[in-house]
């Protein structure tokens, strides 16, 4: 069942238009992540979404509701946590919960939002003290306050350390668990590709592609690429090239001194073929790695652009 | 019931925030009174008048006119008055700065000119201000007189020229400084709004189904109850330290507390509406308060500032809110008098008007630009 349906987006500031034409569907329990370099109109999306910005066109459905006609509904449906984590930076993660919990009808309690996210020891600190990953993990208990149904999380992890990156990842995995629907935003390919159930690329405020991770991985291609080294330097690879080149599977070759680039669409023939060649010439190999598509090559073969975190 | 839970846990969260608050208290509580303190000790005195400034009075010929101002002069707390001299010896005096300045009274009971000599280096000082305030005032009182005073001028004169003196200067600056440090409050204060405004936290509340309007009426009785607390403090001070004479009317004080309070609060909203960073709310505010507290007649009477200077004076919803006070704690004047009514007018036309047009530029402005 569709939770959250959003359909020709539309929205421009000035001359700049930050959001094309985006539609898509979110299906109630799933992690959607939507993906896209600085500037895509990934916040524009969420805020538009969360009833903030006014689209210019297109609709905005919550099942049967939607902004016009439910605000408030609405607003009790969602939890929000913005870009810019906002919260009184003189009251403690407490204080602030507490009050934030006022503005609901119903709302979790205090210890167990901070249980949740890993701030019970820090819960009598002013907010100004903590340091960025515990803002940040502040931001999202307050999203989760009043038990929503939907947690919008706008780039959760930016600036976090690798631990404190995990971390979040742990949260937005346990709210999966109490069947919490997540949209979020993320730069990070890694990160969208351990979490969500489908991903939706967005550049210049158009959806690129919308899949699994797993799914536009393997609609991309079906070429890897095989990594090898020789110990017996370059005329050990140059003759590995030259035997490869002549195999039907290879589709391209690169060398570069004693190591050694292959594209294939059947790596284990390849490899197989490979390693019987050099062992009857008696070359060692060194390393050997078939590299593992991701996210980035779907970016990069669907935009043409390079992708930079 | 839930509006009820609402606000009050709204009001114990801005509590915090205000306690938490350290510039909150430097500039609202501690600046208020130190700057009270200084003032006080160097122009209000103890019992030894630390502020007097020495003239002599020339009286050429002796008549009516010039008996009654000689011995109303001499009533004046903060004016020596010297053994008449000629003219010739006052302006010796003067020359060698033996005297701040003389004057010389009328020749006859029919002559309308009134003298002053003061030294030229010294046209601008503290001194020569007072003295041609104080002696500006004698000629409109004589004036009056003159076409017959009305009596609501007549009070006014007697409460100038007559009576406790000394004690007036203080209640004068006492008053002036509660209603400066309140209006301060309005005006400074409101930058809060525009650095939650900055760091979006408006724009986080409003993504929650909280009730705008009750944060909004709770950040203002937050901010009654520090105005409340500013006028309690410095009203002690002023009584227990420095002998303040406090004669207060209830009902009149709390109403021009209340208008008043929020109209400077109004015009801190204003200025909020079209500032985007805190330095340029700042900015704003500064030159404001800095107008109104020189040009309002907190530390000295609108009387003593130059002709062309006071209908600016009388236009400042300042002059009217310290003058309210001042009708309010040191006159006890009752709330149905008409000059508090024109202070009210004032007031909250500047605050209403404010407001207005504060709320106007923030809705026009909308999202977009909040970010
Ligand atoms: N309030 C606004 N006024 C003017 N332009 C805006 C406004 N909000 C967004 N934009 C523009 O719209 C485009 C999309 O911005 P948006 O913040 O949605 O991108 P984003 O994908 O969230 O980027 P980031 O990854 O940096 O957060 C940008 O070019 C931005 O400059
Ligand atoms: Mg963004």
């Amino acid at each position: 069942m569709n939770i959250l349906e959003v359909r020709n987006l539309k929205k421009s500031f000035g001359s700049i238009q930050a959001v094309k034409d985006i539609s898509f569907s979110v299906s109630e329990g799933e992690i959607f992540t939507i993906i896209g370099p600085n500037g895509a109109g990934k916040t524009t999306i969420l805020e538009m979404i969360e009833g903030l910005v006014p689209p210019d066109h297109g609709e905005i459905q919550f099942g049967e509701y939607n902004w016009n006609k439910h605000a408030v509904t609405i607003k009790r449906k969602i939890g929000v946590q913005p870009q810019s984590s906002a919260m009184f930076d003189l009251l403690t993660p407490e204080e602030n919960l507490n009050l934030f919990a006022t503005f609901y009808e119903k709302a979790r309690p205090t210890e167990e939002i901070l249980q949740l996210v890993n701030l019970t020891e820090h819960r009598k600190n002013q907010v100004k003290k903590l340091s960025g990953g515990q803002r940040q993990r502040l931001a999202i208990g307050l999203a989760m306050i009043s038990d929503p149904d939907i947690v919008f999380l706008d780039e959760p992890t930016t600036g976090l350390d690798p631990q404190a990156r995990r971390n979040v990842w742990e949260i937005i995995l346990e709210l999966k668990k109490l069947g919490k629907t997540t949209i979020l935003t993320t730069h990070y390919m890694e990160e969208a590709e351990k979490l969500s159930d489908r991903v939706c690329i967005v550049d210049q405020g158009l959806v690129v592609t919308l899949d699994s991770p797993s799914a536009l991985i393997e609609k991309l291609t079906n070429e890897r690429e095989v990594r090898l080294s020789f110990l017996g330097g370059e005329k050990a690879s140059q003759d590995a090239e030259h035997f490869a080149n002549a195999l039907d599977s290879v589709t391209r070759t690169e060398r570069e001194g004693a190591s050694l680039k292959l594209w294939t669409i059947k790596p284990e023939d390849l490899l197989f073929d490979l390693f019987k060649f050099t062992k009857d010439k008696d070359y060692q190999v060194e390393q050997v790695s078939i590299r593992e598509m991701s996210l980035e090559d779907v970016f990069i073969a669907y935009t043409g652009k390079e992708w930079r975190d | 019931m839930n509006n009820l839970k609402q606000f009050k846990q709204m009001f114990l969260a801005q509590l915090k925030l205000t306690l938490r608050e350290k510039q909150a208290w430097f500039w609202g509580i501690f600046f208020p009174v130190i700057l009270m303190v200084i003032f006080m000790t160097i122009f209000g005195g103890g019992s030894n008048d630390d502020f007097s400034t020495k003239v002599v009075i020339v009286n050429g010929s002796a008549n009516e006119t010039s008996a009654m101002m000689a011995s109303q002069l001499q009533q004046i707390p903060i004016i020596e008055v010297a053994d008449p001299v000629s003219e010739e010896k006052a302006k010796v005096l003067v020359k060698e700065k033996e005297v701040d300045a003389a004057i010389v009274l009328p020749e006859s009971a029919q002559a309308t000119s009134i003298k002053l000599i003061v030294n030229k280096e010294n046209e601008q000082s503290v001194s020569t201000q007072v003295v041609a305030g104080v002696l500006s005032q004698f000629i409109q009182q004589a004036n009056l007189q003159a076409v017959g005073a009305t009596p609501t001028f007549q009070q006014q004169f007697e409460t100038v020229s007559s009576g406790s003196s000394e004690l007036e200067y203080r209640d004068f600056l006492l008053t002036g400084m509660i209603a400066l440090s309140i209006a301060q409050g309005g005006l400074f204060g409101m930058v809060d709004l525009v650095d939650m405004r900055r760091k979006g936290l408006i724009k986080r509340l409003r993504m929650t189904p909280a009730k705008m309007g009750i944060f909004g009426l709770s950040d203002m009785v937050m901010r009654l109850l520090f105005s409340t607390i500013q006028i309690i403090l410095l009203s002690l001070i002023g009584v227990f330290v420095f002998g303040a004479n406090l004669f207060i009317n209830f009902p009149s004080l709390l109403l021009v507390f209340l208008i008043g309070a929020l109209a400077f609060n109004g015009i801190g909203y204003f200025i909020s509406s079209f500032s985007n960073t805190n330095e340029a709310y700042m900015g704003a505010a500064n030159i404001v308060s800095f107008l109104m507290m020189f040009l309002s007649g907190i530390f000295f009477p609108v009387e003593t500032m130059p002709e062309w200077l006071q209908p600016v004076s009388n236009i400042l919803p300042l002059t009217y809110f310290a003058d309210g006070l001042r009708d309010s704690m040191v006159y006890h004047t009752s709330i149905l008098a008409t000059p508090f009514w024109i202070g009210f007018g004032n007031m909250l036309l500047w605050g209403g008007i404010a407001f207005i047009i504060g709320s106007l530029l923030y809705k026009r402005q909308s999202i977009v630009s909040t970010r």
